[in-house]
């Protein structure tokens, strides 16, 4: 009888460590499972806030962390496309859209820039935002070229399917912004403000003005690898900035030129 | 049998260069500080600067910290950089040192949830910042490290570790090695009962501490100097004058690879070293401005027009693939022995650079 009772506390002891043991690997499944998908989101939040904003959010669900640094911001819209869209079927109007923003998110990515935002068919794209990046303004403007030579890929697939080309206007400026989480307790993100992002869309305007499709200012230009062909443009008065702006014109880029 | 599925899942370019033919006494060599002679001595053979850095740089010169978060390091690093030969082969000499695979896998997984000591858990953190340095190491974690038990002497030695475990990452990448053949056989039943005896070969045994070697004057001198106290600073300094001293590129086109990776990394010690040494080679300090402002000038010559804009491209990267097919278009350009030189010489520069992190805290 002791024999009987011994073996069944035995086998019960067995079945209790073997459960314990099944749930202990569970657990420990489940929260190496919970790492690597916090692994995942981390990579996945570094295309879109720094490094650091995305460890103070993981660590304490927020980041106070707001700093003023120099980046440099492109801002590229499409000439005249709410005319364009007037005359077209909206599903024929998004994907003609989805297919411009596709190709030069990819192109801004590829120059180690980072879209910060799309407004309609404008892009925002910042430079040296993300991380620190030394050739942040040549990034940019080699990035704009990028777009030109993009876009002319993209016109030729359209106009091939007899849809309207495209045109569009970048505007690059180089300057001081305040970086961190903006936003409302519901919907929050990385972005930076201040005059630089104003100065990018309003020089992005002036290619109008000009009638050219890539303008960068004063500041982009000091910053600027001196291959780049520029043209000097008139100097124009803009809303909201003393004095005349001077813009110049990226013309080209000549990799075999001599550096200012 | 098969890779494991978490190796054979990552992407990886055809390899660069064909093997070669190994000299005995360079095989030699590698098998003295490795155990093993691996494939890619083979591959960068005609550089034999390069095998001979490797190898001793990855043979863990270090008195202060554990062989086995050596290991630890190298593994986590490796994954970080997403580098299918270094991971693919480091798993492999775990195994054979007799880690179990679902330690592994756990590792993999996540270095938080494996059974870790908080130490080798604080250790390993600060080896994936130092890799990847972005956000740089701050003074707060190496503090954090101190706590953990660490001396500053050890703590140089963790940043030795991750950033060495960079250098391979680095070549092996960018000439896109093949993985091990010894990768597969791991669980073979006869490797299975040799391993004790494998482990042997391949175990590291523990280092004495080590002066600062003397004359410590060459590049990434700083970098070099924060190892003081641990061999690991005599293979440094062997390694940086090996490549200075190797005439296949000129030592100006080395000095301008690392002043660009400096800069990339903001290493203000290292670009300072690197901008004086190329003054005394001839430069002006406005064409050194141009050269790093721009990344181009016309006083590069067409190698160095490849070379210098590529080394900020290995930096930082966030798959192997696209790295692997703009070395092939720098490739194009260059000898096999130029390339091989190159790939040596911006994988240096990315750990001297990156010891340089820890140069500039102090």
């Amino acid at each position: 009888m002791s024999w009987a009772a011994l073996c069944a506390a035995l086998v019960a002891l067995a079945v209790l460590a073997w459960r314990t043991r099944r749930t202990v690997a569970g657990l420990e499944r489940r929260l190496a499972g919970a790492h690597e998908e916090l692994e995942r989101l981390q990579q996945a939040f570094s295309r879109f806030a720094p490094a650091e904003v995305v460890e103070d959010i993981i660590a304490d669900g927020l980041s106070a962390r707001s700093e003023k640094k120099e980046i440099t911001v492109l801002f590229a819209d499409l000439k005249g496309f709410t005319e364009l869209g007037e005359g077209l079927a909206p599903a024929e109007l998004v994907t003609i859209l989805n297919g411009y923003l596709e190709r030069m998110s990819q192109t801004v990515v590829e120059h180690r820039g980072h879209v910060s935002k799309f407004l309609g068919d404008g892009i925002l794209a910042l430079f040296g935002a993300l991380e620190a990046n030394p050739w942040q303004t040549n990034d940019a403007v080699h990035a704009a070229l990028a777009m030109r030579r993009a876009l002319a890929d993209y016109n030729a697939t359209l106009v091939a399917a007899g849809r309207p080309a495209l045109e569009m206007g970048v505007g690059v400026h180089r300057g001081p912004v305040v970086s961190g989480l903006i936003g409302s307790e519901g919907l929050t993100g990385y972005d930076v403000i201040g005059r630089t992002v104003n100065v990018a869309s309003r020089v992005e305007r002036l290619t109008r003005t000009h009638g050219v499709d890539i303008l960068v200012t004063d500041a982009t230009r000091a910053a600027l690898d001196g291959r780049f062909r520029l043209r000097a443009m008139p100097a124009v008065a803009v809303k909201g900035i003393a004095g005349a702006l001077a813009t110049f014109a990226v013309e080209g880029f000549d990799a075999d030129g001599r550096a200012r | 049998m098969e890779a494991p599925a978490v190796t054979t899942g990552m992407e990886w370019e055809e390899s660069l260069l064909p093997p070669t033919s190994v000299p005995p006494a360079l095989k030699a060599e590698v098998r003295k500080r490795l155990g093993v002679v691996p494939g890619w001595v083979a591959r960068v053979a005609p550089v034999p600067w390069v095998a001979r850095s490797w190898a001793s740089m990855m043979s863990k010169p270090v008195a202060h910290v554990s062989p086995a978060l050596c290991d630890l390091i190298a593994l986590v690093v490796s994954q970080d950089n997403s580098c299918r030969y270094c991971f693919g082969a480091q798993r492999a000499v775990m195994r054979m040192l007799g880690y179990r695979e679902a330690y592994i896998a756990r590792l993999e997984r996540s270095f938080h949830v494996a059974d870790l000591s908080d130490a080798e858990r604080a250790g390993l953190d600060f080896a994936r910042r130092i890799s990847r340095a972005d956000p740089r190491p701050s003074r707060a974690e190496v503090e954090r490290l101190a706590r953990a038990g660490f001396s500053p002497p050890a703590i140089a030695e963790l940043a030795y570790v991750a950033a060495a475990t960079v250098f391979a990452n680095r070549a092996a990448t960018l000439l896109a090695l093949p993985p091990e053949p010894f990768e597969t056989m791991v669980d073979r039943p006869l490797v299975r009962l040799m391993r004790p005896l494998m482990a042997r070969r391949l175990r590291a045994r523990p280092r004495q501490p080590e002066p600062l070697p003397r004359p410590n004057d060459g590049p990434g001198a700083a970098a070099v100097a924060t190892l003081d106290g641990s061999p690991a600073a005599g293979v440094l300094r062997a390694a940086l004058d090996a490549a200075w001293a190797s005439e296949v590129l000129p030592r100006r086109t080395k000095t301008l690879a690392l002043a660009v990776v400096a800069r990339a990394l903001g290493c203000a010690r290292s670009e300072g070293e690197s901008v004086l040494a190329l003054e005394r080679d001839g430069f002006g300090a406005r064409d050194v401005e141009e050269i790093l402002a721009t990344l181009g000038s016309t006083r590069l010559d067409a190698r160095e027009t490849r070379i210098v804009p590529f080394a900020r491209e290995t930096v930082r990267y966030h798959r192997p693939v696209p790295i692997q097919r703009r070395m092939r278009e720098v490739a194009e350009g260059l000898e096999p022995a130029e390339v091989l030189e190159a790939v040596g010489v911006v994988a240096l520069a990315n750990t001297v650079c990156r010891l340089g992190l820890l140069v500039d805290l102090s």
